[in-house]
């Protein structure tokens, strides 16, 4: 069998300093200089799902319960369940394995129709507000929670993982793959006074630890 | 100059020194200093020159109300000297002058005015009419601002930034800050705006007291340092609002510091509500050459010696309608500025503690007295003043004439949320006569001037903004209104609307040399409401926006015209201050969709196009005919990136419901191992879209879309069962799976080397579909189809194997030659194959009927009311439609252009889409004719863009060219 590599639809001019392979994804888990942050990372081989069913509050996805209201979330156990609306929730596996796609109709993989990427670390509001007018410090919203609207004018769905006043944080980005060279070069040009570097697995595992302290 | 650098108001730091070079001269500046103030600092006083008449202009408001100090700086006309700080190095020139500003040729100009009384560029020069082209040429090159090369690119970087408040506070003097502290005690994000580089507003540089006895600068500054400790506010300085829009949605730009990351940053907020804090400006004040050099402002001048440590001249009269005239001509004299008579427009009224300031300096005050004329003709030497009935006059030598006719509220950001404004009789302002809706006014701009009571009214305000944006402080509010209504309010205003002068050079407009004599011509001749004034006498439209005739312009109206009615105000409109286009693009990224092999396909020699949302190879040579790539995908193997298509997943109970009601034809009969090809119309019958759909299991079905109907599909699908209530739900996988499509006799034995199915024709036929996997590993949806006429495979991949997919065919396929082929060549192919693009061969008015496609319309479907097929029932007989047929130019040699018209003595149709065949060698293509037109052999007659009367003709002629069978691509 020939060598099939896959690729991600996100491309940094850094290059990683630590790799693997895994089903086939050649996974950066650090860059050689990846600074104090914020950061941005590639989580494009990471699984996700979208679950439809008219009575999607009876799915219990990895046994989690999804939450009644839209743009609720839930994380747990690696995984993200997001209430998108009346009828439909999506998925993200964070950790390293994901499970096997459920034998229900509703549930459809798509990993493959988005970028998936991940922003966080010191004053990373502060870029996105240069990107988007979507509201991610709405003193409303409790992390995580889901937005759904444009980023740099391109429609997608967010999830805020972990938010403080003073602009820091971090959340999650889904758009359209075809967007990945686009998207990453508005978010890192927005955030080059930042200072924002592409990080690798390792840094956005250790966030993620960090919040739920279960992966 | 020497500087005075002890005050404990200064905002420049006189140990940093910042140099400048004007007319090839370097000067020395400080930081904190503008350009103009720097200027001003080296002896500079003519900045300019005026648009009409070059009149020599010079420091006035010190804020850029108007263009008198518009300069070139770094090679940006139109720069506002005033608000823009010095930069180490900076190249600053002079704008509209012929010489110098100070020997401006041009000058004799102001002795002409009699030639160019108002309205004359609407009345003269016309007749005979082969002079205007000149006389514009001429007039241009005598007028206007400063000068931009069409090709001149803006250095620097302009950001943006989108913000969301619970409260907005435009402007950060002493009510503003008090406001945005008031609201930010609630927990509400604030916002505040300051256009000046530094908070404190008329307090920042004001040396009388609070009641308390704190000097204004030193409250200005406690206030300010409580404004940045406090977290939940965020101050943008140096930020001017610029527009207004409904539900409070602001909008501003921030000029960036040294450090900032941004030269400059536009701003948008959408904020639940807003305190208007904006203050006041001040009134000019009407008189003969009021625009002379050395006539300035109070604030003007008291900020030049107060901010900057500069005496804004030696000797100065002073002619004024408010107190804080008087105040500044009390301080200013304590500064060193000797002052030979203060005029005061009121007869009564002003603060006796001023007054006796004032009397105790020896300084002479005349009551009831005022400008009528500024002497010198460069500069101002002497002054004219007299009772305001005209009766005495008395002359004073000065080289500095400090004039102002009263405040006038900075109201701009009400006008542009639609406030309607009225006229208030006793502040003489202009102030909402209804306030938006959760919109408040704090401070000056109310009319009061109490120090107390304009932080009183600025923390009243933020309170009633945030508990607008859902905070509970209506005790609160109850409470600070209580107390400031027990403080001093809105003091009476001047009235005065003009010194007794005839008006010829008294202007009331600077950036338009409009005088008062323009305004009254204008009236005169009919135009008698200030907004159509504004227009014919050109008052208030010049980049100061109205801010120096905004006020003048209404009160002068109403006095001409002996109107009974109260004075309206003009209008104004964004940007109140002007920013850079520049800064409006910001980042202006460039969002694209690119195919999962984009970087391969450049690799390859691939030429983009942006065709929609997506970035696609058009060709893969310089031959823009695609030549090589047509014959290569007709005589061999060729792979064309096909990933933009459309694809989806439509599942749940009702699925075929949702199916049968967009497709016209009847998806019942979609197979497991079968595509079913259709169309989708909307309620014209109008056909928008075609695709294939399979059934991949009970209730689950995949579908294709069209590149450019991708987008809208699932709305459009939900929107026709809207009512329905039906079990489905849609997936969107356009971007999930790469497609491959490849075509030509050899691609079978391609792709045998691939995958491991059996691939003969008879295993795998046309219109078949097919599931697999390649190498074990990569999950791929394989369709039969034929849309370029020859053998092919349309094959789904997910994205991110695309590229291995892609590789493994293209060494496979290395020993048949296989190579790209791009859009232009599929164009063509599908094109001689008589296969439609929808959008190339259809347009907005073109049903399923008119193009051929009647026959996927099942006429008898029952199941679900087909979108658009009412409409194509009315249609079925209608012959005065377009058709769809195969055209053939009579000069082969020759094709015509896509979407040439067909004509005869009127419009009868248009080519849609043709090319030279390589293939036949033949210039065909197809067009939408009149049905009349499209019998076999009718001959045609095709004008062209640009064809100076040469018609070309084509003849109409039986379609597919190509394989009319369709042997080749169901082999």
């Amino acid at each position: 069998m020939a060598d099939i590599r896959r690729q991600s639809p996100m491309r940094f001019n850094t290059g990683p300093c630590r790799t693997e392979v895994r089903d086939n994804w050649t996974v950066t888990l650090a860059y050689d200089d990846e600074g104090d942050g914020p950061w941005l990372t590639d989580l494009a081989h990471k699984i996700r799902w979208d679950l439809q069913d008219g009575n999607i509050d009876a799915v219990k996805p990895s046994g989690l319960t999804i939450p009644a209201s839209p743009g609720r979330c839930t994380l747990a156990g690696g995984t993200l369940i997001n209430r998108m609306n009346g009828t439909q929730a999506s998925i993200y596996h964070l950790g390293a394995k994901a499970p096997a796609l459920p034998d229900f109709a509703g549930y459809t993989d798509v990993s493959e129709s988005m970028v998936f990427l991940a922003l966080f670390g010191p004053g990373v509001f502060y870029i996105a507000e240069k990107l988007t007018n979507l509201d991610f410090m709405d003193p409303a919203g409790k992390a995580p929670f889901l937005l759904q609207g444009p980023f740099c004018h391109i429609p997608c769905q967010i999830v805020i993982l972990e938010k403080t006043p003073d602009g820091s944080g971090g959340f999650l980005l889904t758009c359209s793959r075809g967007y990945g060279d686009s998207m990453v070069a508005a978010i890192l040009k927005a955030g080059a006074e930042f200072n924002l570097r592409p990080a690798g697995e390792n840094r956005f595992d250790t966030w993620i630890s960090c919040l739920s302290g279960e992966i | 100059m020497n500087r005075l650098n002890q005050l404990p108001t200064l905002r420049i730091d006189p140990a940093v020194n910042h140099s400048l070079t004007y007319r090839g001269r370097t000067y020395q500046g400080v930081a904190g200093d503008t350009v103009a103030t720097a200027l001003f600092a080296n002896g500079v006083r003519i900045f300019g020159r005026s648009l009409k008449y070059h009149r020599p202009r010079g420091l006035y408001s010190l804020d850029g109300e108007c263009s008198n100090t518009c300069m070139e700086v770094d090679g940006i006309p139109n720069v506002r000297a005033e608000n823009t700080l010095l930069e180490n190095g900076m190249t600053v020139k002079e704008q509209n002058v012929k010489g110098s500003a100070e020997r401006d040729w041009l000058g004799f100009m102001d002795k002409l005015d009699w030639m160019m009384p108002a309205g004359f560029y609407y009345k003269i020069m016309h007749k005979p009419a082969a002079i205007w082209p000149m006389a514009m040429k001429q007039i241009r090159k005598a007028a206007g601002l400063g000068i931009i090369s069409a090709d001149h690119k803006m250095k620097g970087r302009y950001d943006e930034q989108f913000l969301k408040a619970e409260v907005t506070v435009i402007g950060g003097g002493a009510a503003g800050m008090a406001a945005a502290l008031a609201a930010a005690q609630s927990g509400r994000r604030v916002i505040l705006l300051e256009s000046r580089p530094h908070l404190g507003g008329c307090f920042d540089y004001r040396v009388s007291t609070t009641s308390d006895g704190t000097p204004l600068h030193e409250r200005a500054r406690q206030l300010a340092e409580k404004v940045k400790q406090t977290t939940n506010i965020r101050l943008f300085e140096h930020t001017s609002m610029v527009g207004a829009y409904n539900n409070n949605l602001i909008t501003a730009f921030q000029v960036g510091k040294a450090d900032d990351g941004f030269t400059e940053c536009y701003i948008e907020i959408r904020s639940d509500s807003v305190v208007v804090a904006t203050g006041c400006i001040e009134r000019p004040l009407l008189f003969d050459n009021n625009e002379r050099p050395g006539v300035m402002q109070v604030g003007c001048a008291h900020r030049l010696a107060r901010t900057y440590g500069l005496l804004p001249g030696n000797a100065a009269v002073f002619s004024v309608g408010h107190n804080p005239g008087l105040e500044a001509a009390v301080d200013l004299f304590d500064l060193g500025l000797k002052i030979n008579c203060v005029a005061d427009i009121r007869e009564d009224g002003q603060d006796p503690a001023l007054l006796l300031a004032l009397t105790e300096r020896k300084i002479p005050v005349l009551k009831g007295w005022v400008a009528t004329k500024a002497h010198g003709s460069k500069m101002v030497q002497k002054a004219t003043l007299c009772t305001i009935d005209g009766m005495v006059k008395r002359q004073f030598s000065c080289d500095l004439l400090v004039a102002s006719a009263g405040l006038t509220p900075v109201s701009g950001p009400f006008i542009l949320a639609q406030a309607i404004m009225g006229y208030d009789d006793h502040t003489g302002y202009f102030l909402p006569d209804q306030l938006p809706e959760k919109m408040f006014p704090a401070g000056r701009i109310t009319g009061i001037n109490d120090p107390d009571a304009i932080e009183t009214s600025g923390r009243l305000a933020g309170l009633e903004a945030a508990s607008a944006a859902g905070a509970d402080l209506w005790t609160k509010v109850a409470e600070t209104r209580n107390a400031l209504a027990a403080m001093p309010g809105p003091e009476r205003g001047c009235k005065l609307v003009i010194a007794p002068v005839k008006g010829r050079k008294s202007f009331i407009c600077f950036d338009e040399d409009a005088t008062v004599k323009s305004v009254k011509q204008a009236i005169d001749q009919g135009f008698d409401v200030p907004e159509l004034v504004k227009r014919f006498a050109g008052v208030g439209l010049g980049p100061g926006q109205g801010g120096i005739p905004g006020h003048n312009l209404p009160l002068f109206v109403a006095k001409y015209t002996a109107s009974k009615e109260t004075p309206k105000p003009t209008t104004v409109r964004p940007p109140l201050v002007p920013a850079f286009i520049a800064t409006y693009a910001g980042y202006n990224h460039h969002m694209f969709k690119r195919t999962p092999i984009h970087h391969s396909q450049k690799a390859d020699g691939g030429i983009f196009r942006n065709i929609g949302v997506w970035q696609r190879a058009r060709y893969f040579t310089a031959d823009v005919d695609c030549k090589e790539e047509i014959l290569n995908v007709r005589n061999n193997v060729g792979m064309l990136d096909a990933s933009t298509l459309g694809k989806f997943r439509i599942h749940g109970p009702d699925a075929l419901k949702a199916l049968q009601r967009v497709y016209v034809s009847d998806m019942g009969k979609a197979g497991k191992d079968r595509i079913k090809y259709s169309a989708m119309c909307n309620d014209d019958g109008c056909v928008i879209d075609d695709g294939v759909v399979v059934k991949r299991g009970e209730n689950d079905y995949y579908f294709t879309t069209s590149t450019g109907r991708a987008g809208q599909t699932a709305e459009w699908i939900r929107y026709h069962t809207r009512y329905d209530n039906w079990d489905f739900h849609l997936v969107n996988l356009t971007d999930a799976m790469g497609v491959i499509n490849l075509s030509g006799p050899n691609a079978r034995k391609v792709l045998t080397k691939v995958v491991d199915i059996d691939l003969s024709n008879e295993a795998f036929p046309f219109s078949g579909y097919r599931e697999f996997y390649i190498q074990d590993t990569i999950f791929t949806r394989a369709l039969r189809l034929g849309f370029v006429g020859e053998l092919s495979y349309e094959l789904h991949v997910p994205s991110s194997y695309m590229q291995a997919v892609w590789d493994l065919l293209t060494e496979a396929g290395k020993a048949f030659g296989i190579r790209n082929f791009g859009v232009e060549a599929q164009n063509v192919l599908r094109m001689e194959k008589g296969h439609i693009i929808l959008g190339q061969e259809s347009e907005q008015r073109t049903n399923l009927l008119d193009v051929g496609l009647g026959f996927l319309w099942d006429r008898s479907k029952t199941v679900a009311r087909t979108v658009g097929a009412v409409a194509l029932r009315q249609a079925a007989n209608d012959t005065g439609r377009l058709t769809l047929v195969g055209i053939r130019m009579e000069d082969d040699a020759r094709p015509a252009r896509d979407g040439s018209l067909i004509v005869d003595n009127k419009v009868r149709g248009y080519v849609a889409t043709m090319r030279r065949s390589f293939t036949s060698g033949e210039a065909v293509g197809m067009a939408l004719v009149e049905s009349q037109l499209a019998g076999a052999g009718t001959r045609l007659e095709i004008f062209e863009d640009e064809c100076n009367g040469v018609r070309i003709y084509a003849r109409v002629v039986p379609m597919p060219f190509y394989d009319p069978e369709g042997e080749r691509m169901k082999s």
